[in-house]
């Protein structure tokens, strides 16, 4: 077999389509994240509005429920799974080995196969659309509606395989980022001077290492449960349904903080930056980082308070769901310290941060009443969880990603982000957020369940349905804001290479960064190294005024692009696709999965025109 | 929102501005608040028992604990951005990393609040886990089916079996314990005015107990109250919604005595029982409690989900004693029956009656207008 690499060398060509196909690089690959998971936002946030649509009015018939379920399960499934996460992935990828002073992650290639399932993942799961067989279980799709008596055709076979193919890419991708950052850290730079962001990348990928082979055997065992003829969770068999509620939050519940730890770190570099100031009590921020992503192991049953464990189980997982909001107050107090008397710049990417802080206040404070499990029963199942959710995840993970986004864009692509569309792109979001979202915890305390398609007029939800509904209008707006100040960047002014007086290193070179990051590596002499690097010239008398001088790509030692993670992970996509139609097709991708992977293993480290 | 004295702002105007824009907020807030909240027939702000009683106390506590916190963070986080904003010309601020005693303080205060309303909860979970001993309770099976509820009374009252559908009938001023079943799918239990919700999972009995007390009750009894299915279950979940009637323990004793007793049934009536006996019985019991080994064999025929077999559907029993039909869906009057009659999926999209019945295999009902006409004639009849 090891033939089949003497016949294909490795590609060499790093322009056009053939050179992001095959691409190995991090900033590329970060990208790639990053277009993909904003393409899936757009379509989520299109279910969403059809969400919104069939609810304005009582009574109304525009979806009807099969539809209905479909869309709110697809919103959910695609946003968690397809748009936060990635988005997140964009920014590990991007940033983390520029600010940890790396030239690469620690496993290029494996790098580019986490992209790949992640989008063929994706795109398996949207073929459900073209055969009109869409999952529609919501996002936890409970047991045992998922199994075949009451779900026969194979929506819910779409839903499983396709989140068994992302799962595999986020595990692939966290053990990268896990290693990355254990390992390759430029001298000096040991893990107290961390960038904070950088940390909560470590938690993060520490939690889907752990988390995703959980909900994996959940995923196995239904489909199994569907295909082949297995019990798990089929009660009349003697399966337990409640067993993959178990499975399912043990998972879900880390997964929730997998969502928000990033977001959380981007802020933390934001925040400092613009007040002009280093982050107030890093270590807290670090610890109470750490003490979740711990405790967020020990409070899933808080999901499953109405399910009957008893009040024994509950109120074990009230005191410990209480206890969680602590280190979450932590990190809020040491963001308000940083900015206290700092020098407050209000530019865009700030105001998503400020926007993040306080919606997600709100968000942390309607959790702890969830976290009461009495008062909780009242609220299960009710848009009042819908509120919840919405101002942590949007309010939140969504805040924190546009502050990164508005915050490194200019490093990204060397061009800055005009402030004015900018604002404007942020008091929309903000107020259609507010308006959205705000309403439903009304509409949950005054009794409307989750999940239902169609309402009577009588319980009084019409209004507030509405004023939610007007809020995604003007949140759509917000969006087009957005898309239109990316679109004209492309003529926007050059960024510099540090328009922000910013600490990171990754301010240090120039933008966009070259291939290879570091022409040196530098050398970390404490936390916030770039703020440190231009006191020092300042005090010198030569203040810090250019990028680090370019090189000659071909005096530095860098992986070479390679075919053989895409052609893996369509190897792997066809089992995928096989168990969902033909089975001959599984064994196809298997084959090619396997050619893939023995190529992979024997390809050389760089192709024979990159060796110097 | 007041700032401090600071040599380069204006003060005056603007900071009356500025106090004007906090109050027009606070205003807003409160008339939010205060349109916000509603009593409608599935509000949580208003408790018709002890259970929701104790579960809306500890909220309002909590809720208003929260608008404290709320706005005494983001009151700080606002002075903070609004008094340390940059102003042209500023030095560079001092660079603060920390402040250990502040951090300290500021984990130990929320840890002691947090851990408070916890124990309180826990407290509380303890105290409506069941209902208050030496009280006579009377005991309802509750299950559910896709999309409907099923309530069992084993013994109403002398020993009397009632086994109905959709609405249950309850007496005031006394502890109802109830056990939660499921026979397909899991579904939950919600009627917001007496308790919070409780899922009904298959083979697993779930316990909780609910009372409805005449002094919390403004209206006179009968009082009805609504209830849902709050836990995804399909494609009809919306529309799996049923009914509380809280009475007297009188009027309950006397709905109980005359429960199945056979009606006196008009010329055309007979003529719809014949219809019903012949179309209709396969799935639906009208005299009486079901035969458990029918339900049972329903069930079976419902699972293996074979087309045209029999399911488990509503006890039609003194079918013109209800209020509604379609669990809980709308009123029960003749144009509505007639409806639902002619076409129940268009109605409740999904349901197993469209579904399953020979009746309407074809895509429409098999019977004449006539025919359908008797029917209604016998199902209203019933009492």
């Amino acid at each position: 077999m090891a033939t089949i690499t003497g016949v294909i060398p490795r590609p060499t060509t790093y322009a056009g389509v053939w050179g992001w196909m095959t691409t190995i690089d991090h900033k590329r690959i970060g990208i790639l994240y990053g277009l993909t998971a904003f393409a899936f936002m757009l379509l989520a946030g299109l279910e969403a509005g059809v969400i919104r649509m069939q609810l304005v009015s009582a009574e109304n018939d525009l979806l009807g429920p099969a539809r209905f379920n479909q869309m709110f399960t697809m919103h959910a499934t695609v946003m968690v799974f397809m748009v936060i996460m990635p988005l997140s992935a964009s920014f590990f990828n991007f940033i983390v080995p520029l600010a940890i002073g790396a030239r690469d992650v620690a496993f290029p290639r494996l790098n580019a196969l986490s992209y790949w399932l992640f989008l063929f993942g994706a795109l398996l799961m949207h073929v459900s659309f073209l055969v009109d067989q869409v999952p529609d279980a919501g996002w936890f799709s409970y047991a045992n509606l998922t199994e075949k008596p009451f779900s026969p055709n194979r929506a819910l076979d779409f839903w499983a395989i396709g989140l068994l193919i992302l799962g595999t890419s986020s595990v692939a991708a966290a053990l990268n980022f896990v290693v990355t950052i254990v390992n390759m850290r430029a001298p000096g730079m040991s893990m107290m001077r961390l960038p904070v962001f950088v940390w909560m990348t470590l938690i993060t990928s520490l939690l889907l290492v752990l988390a995703f082979p959980v909900i994996t055997v959940g995923l196995i065992e239904l489909t199994m449960d569907r295909n082949f003829g297995t019990h798990f969770f089929i009660p009349s068999e003697g399966g337990d349904p409640i067993l993959w509620q178990h499975l399912f939050w043990v998972f879900g519940h880390p997964e929730v903080y997998i969502l928000i730890l990033p977001p959380m770190g981007i802020v933390s570099e934001v925040l400092p930056t613009f007040s002009g100031k280093p982050l107030f009590g890093y270590p807290f921020i670090v610890f109470s980082g750490i003490v979740i992503g711990i405790m967020g192991w020990a409070v899933w049953s808080h999901h499953m308070f109405t399910v009957g464990l008893g009040p024994v189980a509950n109120s074990v997982f009230t005191i410990t769901t209480m206890l969680i909001a602590v280190p979450t107050g932590v990190k809020i107090f040491n963001w308000i310290g940083t900015m206290w008397r700092g020098a407050v710049e209000f530019t865009t990417s700030m105001m998503f941060a400020l926007g993040f802080v306080a919606l997600f206040i709100v968000g942390g404070l309607s959790g702890i009443s969830h976290a009461i499990s009495p008062s909780d029963f009242q609220q299960q199942d009710t848009y009042y969880i819908v509120a919840h959710i919405h101002y942590v995840l949007f309010g939140g993970s969504i805040f924190g990603i546009f502050a990164g986004v508005y915050y490194w864009f200019p490093k990204i692509t060397g061009r800055m982000l005009d402030e004015t569309l900018g604002k404007i792109n942020f008091w929309l979001l903000f107020i259609g957020m507010n308006l959205t979202f705000f309403p439903m915890h009304f509409l949950g305390l005054n009794g409307m369940p989750r999940r239902i398609y169609t309402y009577s007029a009588e319980f009084g939800w019409e209004n507030l349905n509405r004023l939610a509904s007007l809020g995604y209008i003007v949140l759509f707006v917000g969006f087009l804001f957005f898309m239109y100040n990316m679109w004209q960047s492309r003529k926007s002014r050059p960024a510099g290479h540090d328009p922000w007086d910013a600490p990171g290193l990754e301010w240090s070179i120039s933008s966009p960064p070259p291939v290879y990051n570091f022409a040196e590596i530098p050398q970390v002499e404490g936390r916030d190294q770039y703020w440190i690097m231009k006191a020092k010239a300042e005090a010198a008398g030569t203040p810090l005024t250019e990028p680090e001088a370019l090189i000659d790509v071909n005096t530095v030692h860098m992986p070479s692009p390679s075919y053989w993670p895409i052609v893996t992970a369509a190897g792997v996509a066809l089992i995928g696709g096989g168990l969902l139609s033909h089975y001959a097709i599984s064994f196809l991708g298997g084959a090619i999965t396997m050619m893939g992977v023995i190529a992979w293993s024997n390809e050389p480290t760089v192709a024979p025109s990159d060796q110097h | 929102m007041q700032s401090t004295s600071n040599s380069n702002r204006p003060t005056g105007r603007r900071s009356s501005l500025k106090k004007r824009t906090v109050m027009f907020g606070l205003l807003a807030a409160l008339f939010l608040f205060v349109v916000g909240c509603s009593k409608d027939g599935m509000s949580t702000w208003e408790a018709f028992g002890p259970v929701a009683q104790l579960q809306l106390d500890l909220f309002n506590v909590t809720m208003w604990l929260m608008v404290i916190v709320f706005f005494l963070v983001e009151g700080v986080l606002l002075y903070a951005i609004i008094r340390y904003r940059k102003r042209p010309g500023q030095p560079k601020p001092t660079q603060i990393h920390g402040n250990n005693t502040l951090e300290i303080v500021l984990t130990i205060v929320p840890t002691i609040l947090v851990l408070g309303l916890g124990i309180w909860s826990v407290f509380i979970l303890f105290e409506i886990d069941a209902p208050p001993e030496g009280s006579d309770p009377l005991h309802v099976n509750v299950t559910a089916h896709q999309w409907w509820f099923e309530f069992e009374y084993p013994d109403a009252g002398n020993g009397k079996k009632i086994i109905t559908a959709n609405e249950m009938r309850i007496p005031v001023d006394r502890p109802i314990t109830l056990s939660l079943f499921s026979d397909d799918v899991i579904h939950s239990f919600w009627v917001p005015k007496l308790a919070g919700k409780l899922d009904m999972v298959p083979t697993h009995e779930n316990k909780m107990w609910i009372q409805a007390d005449s002094d919390k009750i403004d209206e006179d009894l009968p009082v009805t109250l609504f209830g849902q299915c709050a836990e995804l279950c399909g494609i009809a979940h919306a529309l799996m919604r049923f009914r509380v009637t809280v009475m007297e323990q009188a009027d309950f004793d006397s709905w109980a005595a005359g429960y199945s007793e056979p009606p006196a049934i008009t010329d055309k009536a007979k003529k719809g029982k014949q219809i019903f006996a012949a179309n209709c019985t396969l799935c639906h019991t009208i005299d009486g409690p079901d035969d458990p080994a029918l339900s049972a064999s329903r069930l079976k025929g419902f699972l293996t989900g074979a087309d045209i077999t029999p399911v488990p559907a509503p006890n039609l029993t003194d079918l013109r004693t209800r209020q509604t039909l379609a669990a809980g869906l709308m009123d029960l009057t003749e144009t509505n029956l007639r409806a639902w009659l002619h076409d129940p999926d268009g109605i409740k999209p999904g349901n197993y009656m469209a579904a399953r019945a020979v009746l309407y295999q074809g895509g429409t009902v098999t019977l004449d207008e006539d025919q359908i006409d008797a029917l209604i004639g016998y199902l209203l009849d019933l009492r």
